[in-house]
């Protein structure tokens, strides 16, 4: 089952904003965004980013509104499939993360007295794994795309329809132990700067942006980390609900 | 004078902040005169934030300038003020959940507030927590959890303190990424803080200091 490590991460500032939950229209104060200049700069230097995933395209051999089977007897259960990707012949399972050394850098800061230092850098890890994500959404679109098939967005555990529990089974499919991702009992990836997904591919997929995405959350009205779309029509819409 | 104290702090200028107090104290006035200026500077801060001018960076910013200001002044304090403590608090997240940036947030403002915290860190069992009550004393006890798996952890949680005896004996409070009051009853706490200052208002309420 494959794994690939070294996988360039673009960070843009932007985005790390975002996810220090400054993103949108937020002043940024001088102090702080100097602050996180000087972070990027340390986790490129001290290569707090070791960015890996794991990956199995998996045939698709019954789909029902609650559940899909997959080749090898393997059963997910997701209602957001057959709804939402009635069309797709396969699933691309993959596990993601960055690695444990930029969470250990968190907890230095912390405990040294530094929570300020702390928290930015958490927040640079998410944006990292952010940029993690869309790598991986872009090579699973370009092995798709070589078969003449197409690729969904990715659906994570957690999002309505695909329940959380589900990590366990979706940590079984890929090589999860190989780059270094558990689950502890509750489910949650360990390290913590990890993602799983699900990415559909068939003939015709249909895909959604992340502004998509938050602007269906139960918590868009006062999540600080939510994209906002666009203007100028950057976002693409889909008539499916996600 | 005072106001300067109050306002620079407030607007969160970390270097005019520690002139000022610096100034103060070389001036001789009471360093606990200055310390109170600073946390009505949070006052001020914590308002800013619920209002939506100031983020969590921000928050976290303004305590690192009110815990440097505390640094200044400490030498000068009598033994007496120095370890005096608004109350007690037990903080972790609870077990199966390893998230433990909300709970560091909330944890670093409650201290800079003036309590004395026991941070238990992330995946805490349920008996680590009723250990820590019993042995600490502490009547207020804050339970974090960030995914809807962490609910019935907190719920056990809170549960396990009252089979211990312990729950007419302390307040309870939890927080994390999607609480609502529907949870807090489900759990069984006292309370729920949507971010880091509710939590603070909160433990400064149950101890009537709020």
């Amino acid at each position: 089952m494959p794994v690939i490590r070294d996988i360039p991460l673009s960070l843009e500032i932007s985005e790390v904003l975002r996810r220090e939950g400054l993103g949108g229209y937020s002043k940024v104060r001088p102090e702080i965004k100097s602050l996180i200049t000087e972070l990027l700069a340390g986790v490129k230097k001290a290569h707090l980013l070791e960015p890996a995933v794991a990956y199995e395209i998996y045939s698709i051999t019954e789909m029902s509104q609650s559940q899909v089977s997959l080749e090898g007897n393997l059963v997910l259960q997701c209602s957001l499939l057959s709804s939402l990707l009635p069309q797709a012949k396969e699933l691309a399972i993959a596990v993601c993360t960055i690695g444990p050394r930029l969470e250990k850098q968190v907890t230095d800061y912390t405990n040294r007295g530094e929570p300020l230092r702390g928290i930015l850098l958490d927040g640079i890890g998410s944006a990292a794994v952010d940029s993690l994500t869309q790598e991986v959404c872009k090579f699973i679109t370009g092995e798709a795309s070589s078969r003449g098939y197409q690729a969904s967005s990715p659906i994570s555990p957690g999002m309505p329809g695909l329940p959380i529990t589900e990590q366990w089974q979706l940590l079984e499919m890929v090589p999860a132990r190989e780059i270094g991702v558990s689950l502890t009992p509750l489910a949650i990836m360990s390290p913590r700067k990890s993602t799983s997904m699900v990415i559909g591919i068939g003939p015709q997929m249909t895909t959604w942006t992340q502004a998509e995405v938050c602007g269906r959350c139960n918590l868009r009205r006062t999540c600080p980390y939510k994209v906002i779309p666009r203007r100028g029509g950057v976002v693409k819409r889909t008539d499916q609900r996600l | 004078m005072a106001g300067d104290l109050v306002n620079t702090l407030a607007d969160l200028k970390e270097q005019e902040v520690i002139k000022i107090a610096k100034d103060r104290l070389s001036a001789g006035e009471e360093p606990l005169k200055i310390l109170d200026d600073a946390r009505k500077a949070m006052g001020i801060v914590g308002k800013r934030f619920a209002d939506g001018q100031y983020f969590i960076p921000d928050l976290v910013y303004s305590g690192e300038i009110l815990k440097a200001v505390t640094e200044i002044v400490k030498p000068k304090l009598t033994k007496v003020a120095e370890t005096k403590r608004l109350g007690k608090v037990v903080f972790g997240t609870v077990a199966g959940d390893i998230h433990d940036i909300g709970k560091d947030i909330v944890v670093f403002m409650l201290d800079v507030s003036g309590f004395e915290v026991f941070d238990l860190g992330v995946d805490v069992p349920a008996q680590k927590f009723v250990d820590k009550i019993k042995e600490s004393g502490a009547p207020i006890v804050g339970l974090s959890g960030f995914l809807t798996l962490a609910f019935d952890s907190m719920k056990q949680t809170v549960e396990a303190i009252k089979d211990a005896g312990l729950r007419d004996k302390v307040k309870v409070m939890i927080g994390g990424g999607q609480i609502t009051d529907e949870v807090r009853k489900y759990t069984g706490a006292d309370a729920f803080g949507k971010d880091a200052m509710a939590g603070v208002s909160l433990a400064k309420k149950w101890i009537g200091a709020g």
